[in-house]
């Protein structure tokens, strides 16, 4: 009789023994805490505005994503206890999203490293700083011989005195492989937004739209800076109300809030938008704007061939085409659906000319204003970039690799042998807050301060207004005595390397006010240096007022190549379009419990991976919610339970994106599975970027059943009842909507 | 032997143990015997690191209990008198300087270190108890002495060394002040009663 709930004799009366006097008042009825048992915690000689119970705000920045949202965090006691949108933001204008108020869970995870971990005899084992360092030292201070492709430096999307520490720590060895991946990676989209619009990342003047025609971009969920996305959303949903048309294989959090929503076969976005061109270049005012090939290359795309390869009706074309002429201005939008696909480039060129037709750039579209610290800018992530790492190791070539907020051997696609890469280098070093399934195969990991402890600064490659350079303070002091922040790491490598330069910083307090101080006259403060400093930490943000730049348009980089339909592959029938969570993202935030418990906002569905299959389909097939599918690609399978998903199109499954972690504490571990390990092997033609929705699926049924998890009630979405009444989209009375039906 | 932990027999020895265990008390009764408002629930006399004499303070010099401690006006929770509000006024007290409680403040103040007090009146954490509210209400608004306004709750202080609980801080004996009439003012004979809705202490 061993079970969990029996209990030696001798135990129990231990421990009473240890808490009987407790328990006696307990059990007299009285609810107060028993006096004299855990100490109150008084201050010595606290500022005067220090009131214990009463918070404090202090400004910082978010470090959740790359989007440098401005926080205010309310300290108590000196502990954060919450996080809120700092006014003085203009990118989050004092709104916050989930991930920001999840960062506080980052600081307080029970699963954080909380000492350094060395290998040794093959296991990471913990170990002290000294040892940690000294290693360290020995292998990357001042004695090194590494030289140039021989260290490499991989992260996340870094931005602000982190990068430029990173970039002078690799100079010191004449290294320029700083490789920054980015698993859910815009690569493709920005090349073709340089090309057609002459900027990698245009401003989307959202609030200044009367429509929006938007391919798959979830600019409201997962998109680039959706806290400020959403702001500018709201300004465009008041009266005199915009129109917002989404058209992707699978609908997102943007599309399950658009007017009108159609479903097209992945890939063929592009065809779509050619075929919107084509329309709207009938009309003599258009034609001037595209050169005369072109126009004579989109004659192939009628409304009845592009329907054909879509699956889109044929009337859209003339309705959308109609509303987009009725609505000035307008912005067109390219998104992950219609870029990470074989063609992607070229699918968003054709979408983003829809832009150069109808007039949008200088209107909904501007360039942004130029920066004064270009070097701070963070750098676009791609897949281009974790292949060449990839290459180096495995060909012995890279010797010494550090890795920081980055995750490769969980985000990127199965076919990439990185792990197997990565054992090829000596010496491997993660600067991790929680170890991760990478960090787990390095030689030295070090525990670093959460975003919430440690100093920094974030300038995002999306500057919605102006110039903005976030600022990021601790908000307490740090929970562990022996984690340290990313920056005073590197600064005591580059201190061991260069001493000449960085002895007379002691810390990176040091270096990142220095760095400041000195960007003030580009702000054109008349403080002292002292007080632009204190007051840059009070506001937390730098800004500098610039006017957006004109977009140079060329519309004749655009190929318009003969329409043709897909040929589909009869062992693999389905599209397979990954989904990614505005929570969960490509899964650096499933350690987060309040993300994983916060039900997806299209499905309810919490802790969990599901294949999204379309009702339709499912009847044919005989599945029904909860059935467990295996998801085969030519590159692996998974195994998750069937959704009956409507907002599909009907030959396309999706699974999300993020879950299926085995090393990433106890909240990610064993829940769901990992879609990017059956990504296939297939890429844009012209970036050489992952096509991340190219790959072809057959689904198999296993017999096995299990209960979805969500919180959606029953399974038909309005109860058996007609409480929502809804018509198809190629079936409403368009004209009704619009004036101008273009024939 | 073992066996399944049966509720009845587990209170049953909690209460056997409580005998065992019970320490002597220094002053006024024994640990969970009746407090001055006839429950059974008085607190057990807490060892502090600096034998504090409220009596002195409160009773002998007459000094504010807000004097002390300021926070309770401002702040849902009293908090603990600031260490450099005791060296504000001892610093310039040269008579008492050597005596052993005040060499102890003076070696804390030197180390620049919290004195460790031990809790004596605490809720649980599903219980928000707001002082200001209730200072705000009695003793500012109302005008009654500040002894009688702390001491619904924490007794006669100013009579005791360091505090003892002598109150019981259970809902039941919340709520029975709450359900009293109480008369707005000195002046204004109009009475009403606190408030009784539950979120008011659990939200």
């Amino acid at each position: 009789m061993s079970g969990s709930n029996t209990i030696d004799r001798r135990d129990f009366l231990r421990v009473l023994g240890i808490s009987g006097a407790a328990a006696t008042l307990a059990g007299c009825g009285n609810t107060a805490i028993e006096s004299g048992v855990e100490k109150v915690q008084s201050y010595v000689q606290p500022e005067d505005f220090v009131v214990p119970g009463v918070g404090v705000y202090y400004a910082s920045t978010c470090a959740q994503c790359g989007s440098g949202c401005g926080v205010m965090g309310r300290v108590r006691e000196g502990r954060i206890l919450k996080l809120e949108g700092n006014t003085h933001s203009v990118i989050s204008g004092g709104k916050i999203c989930a991930l920001g108020q999840a960062a506080v869970q980052v600081h307080y995870n029970p699963d954080r490293l909380t000492t350094p971990l060395m290998r040794e005899g093959g296991e990471l084992k913990p170990t002290t700083w000294d040892k940690a360092m000294a290693t360290l030292t020995a292998r990357l201070g001042g004695e090194s011989t590494l030289k140039g492709a021989q260290i490499a430096f991989l992260t996340g999307e870094v931005s602000g005195h982190q990068k430029a520490l990173i970039g002078n720590f690799l100079d010191s060895f004449n290294s320029t492989h700083h490789v920054v991946y980015d698993a859910l990676s815009t690569a493709t989209g920005q090349a073709a937004s340089k090309a057609v619009l002459g900027a990698a990342q245009p401003l989307l003047q959202i609030d200044k739209a009367t429509l929006i025609l938007s391919f798959g971009n979830d600019f409201l969920g997962a998109g680039v800076s959706p806290v400020h996305m959403a702001a500018q959303y709201a300004r465009f949903r008041k009266a005199p109300r915009g129109t917002l048309i989404q058209i992707e294989p699978r609908m997102t959090l943007t599309g399950a809030n658009a007017d009108r929503w159609y479903a097209l076969k992945p890939g063929t976005e592009g065809v779509f938008a050619l075929g919107l061109a084509h329309a709207l270049l009938e009309h003599g005012q258009f034609a001037k704007t595209v050169p005369a090939p072109i126009v004579a290359a989109l004659k192939e795309y009628d409304k009845e061939t592009v329907s054909g390869i879509t699956g889109v009706h044929a009337d859209a074309i003339p309705h959308v085409a109609g509303m987009l002429m009725e609505h000035t201005p307008s912005l067109v939008l390219s998104g992950p659906s219609a870029e990470g696909q074989v063609n992607g480039a070229q699918n968003a060129a054709a979408i983003l000319l829809l832009n150069v037709i109808l007039g949008n750039a200088g209107k909904t579209l501007q360039g942004q204003a130029s920066h004064p610290f270009p070097q701070l800018i963070a750098s676009a992530g791609s897949y281009a970039a974790l292949t060449q790492l990839n290459n180096s190791m495995a060909s012995g070539q890279c010797q010494a690799l550090l890795i920081a907020g980055s995750n490769p051997i969980f985000s990127a696609p199965g076919f990439l042998p990185f792990a197997k890469s990565m054992e090829k280098v000596p010496f491997k070093v993660a600067l991790v807050t929680q170890v991760d399934e990478t960090a787990a195969q390095c030689d030295l990991v070090l525990p670093l301060h959460s975003p919430l402890e440690a100093f920094g600064s974030h300038v995002s490659s999306y500057q919605p207004r102006g110039v903005e350079i976030g600022i990021q303070q601790p908000l307490m002091e740090g929970l562990y005595p022996d984690t340290r922040a990313f920056g005073d790491i590197v600064l005591d490598l580059l201190r061991q390397r260069e001493p000449k330069n960085y002895k007379a910083f002691p810390d990176y307090y040091a270096y990142l006010k220095l760095a400041i101080t000195k960007a003030r006259p580009v702000f054109k403060s008349k403080l002292s240096d002292d007080d632009f400093w204190e007051d840059a930490l009070r506001s937390g943000v730098l800004q500098l007022d610039a006017a957006p730049t004109a977009l140079k348009t060329n519309a004749s980089v655009v190929v318009v190549s003969k329409p043709e339909k897909h040929v589909i592959d009869v062992r693999y029938p389905f599209y397979f379009v990954p989904s990614v969570r505005a929570d969960l993202r490509d899964g650096r935030h499933a350690n987060l419990p309040w993300l994983q418990e916060s039900p997806d906002s299209l499905t309810t569905i919490v802790w969990d991976s599901w294949v999204e299959i379309h009702p339709s389909t499912a009847a044919e097939m005989q599945i029904r919610e909860g059935d467990i599918l295996e998801v085969q690609s030519a590159s692996g399978s998974v195994r998750a339970k069937a959704y009956l998903f409507p907002g599909l199109q009907p030959d396309t499954v999706s699974m999300p994106l993020g879950q299926g972690h085995t090393a990433y504490g106890r909240y990610a571990n064993g829940m769901g599975v990992n879609p990017f390990k059956i990504l296939n092997p297939l890429f844009d033609a012209q970036t050489g970027e992952l096509a991340t929705h190219a790959t072809r699926v057959v689904i198999k049924k296993t017999g096995e059943h299990e209960l979805m998890v969500k919180d959606e009630g029953a399974t038909n979405l309005q109860q058996g009842r007609k409480l929502v009444a809804t018509v198809a989209a190629d079936q409403a009375e368009l004209a009704k909507e619009t004036s101008h039906v273009v024939e | 032997m073992k066996f399944y932990i049966n509720a009845t027999l587990a209170f049953a020895m909690l209460l056997c143990t409580a005998v065992v265990l019970a320490e002597p008390f220094v002053s006024g009764g024994a640990i969970g015997s009746q407090t001055d408002d006839g429950y059974n629930a008085l607190g057990p006399v807490v060892v502090q690191p600096i034998e504090f004499p409220h009596n002195t303070h409160a009773g002998t010099m007459g000094i504010n209990c807000m004097y002390c401690h300021t926070y309770a006006r401002r702040s849902a929770v009293s908090g603990i008198p600031r260490l450099d509000k005791c060296m504000g006024c001892h610093n310039l007290i040269e008579s008492v300087k050597d005596k052993p409680r005040i060499k102890q403040l003076f070696a804390y103040w030197e180390k620049k270190e919290a004195i460790p007090w031990l809790k004596v009146h605490d809720l649980p954490d599903f219980v928000r108890f707001n002082h200001e509210r209730h200072i705000q209400r009695f003793y500012f608004k109302d005008g009654r002495p500040v002894r009688e306004v702390c001491g619904y709750c924490h007794g006669d202080v100013a009579s005791m060394t360091t505090a003892r609980r002598v109150k019981a801080l259970s809902m039941g004996w919340c709520i029975s002040c709450h359900q009293k009439d109480h008369q707005e003012s000195a002046t204004n004979l109009k009475t009403s009663n606190g408030p009784n809705d539950c979120w008011q202490c659990h939200k």
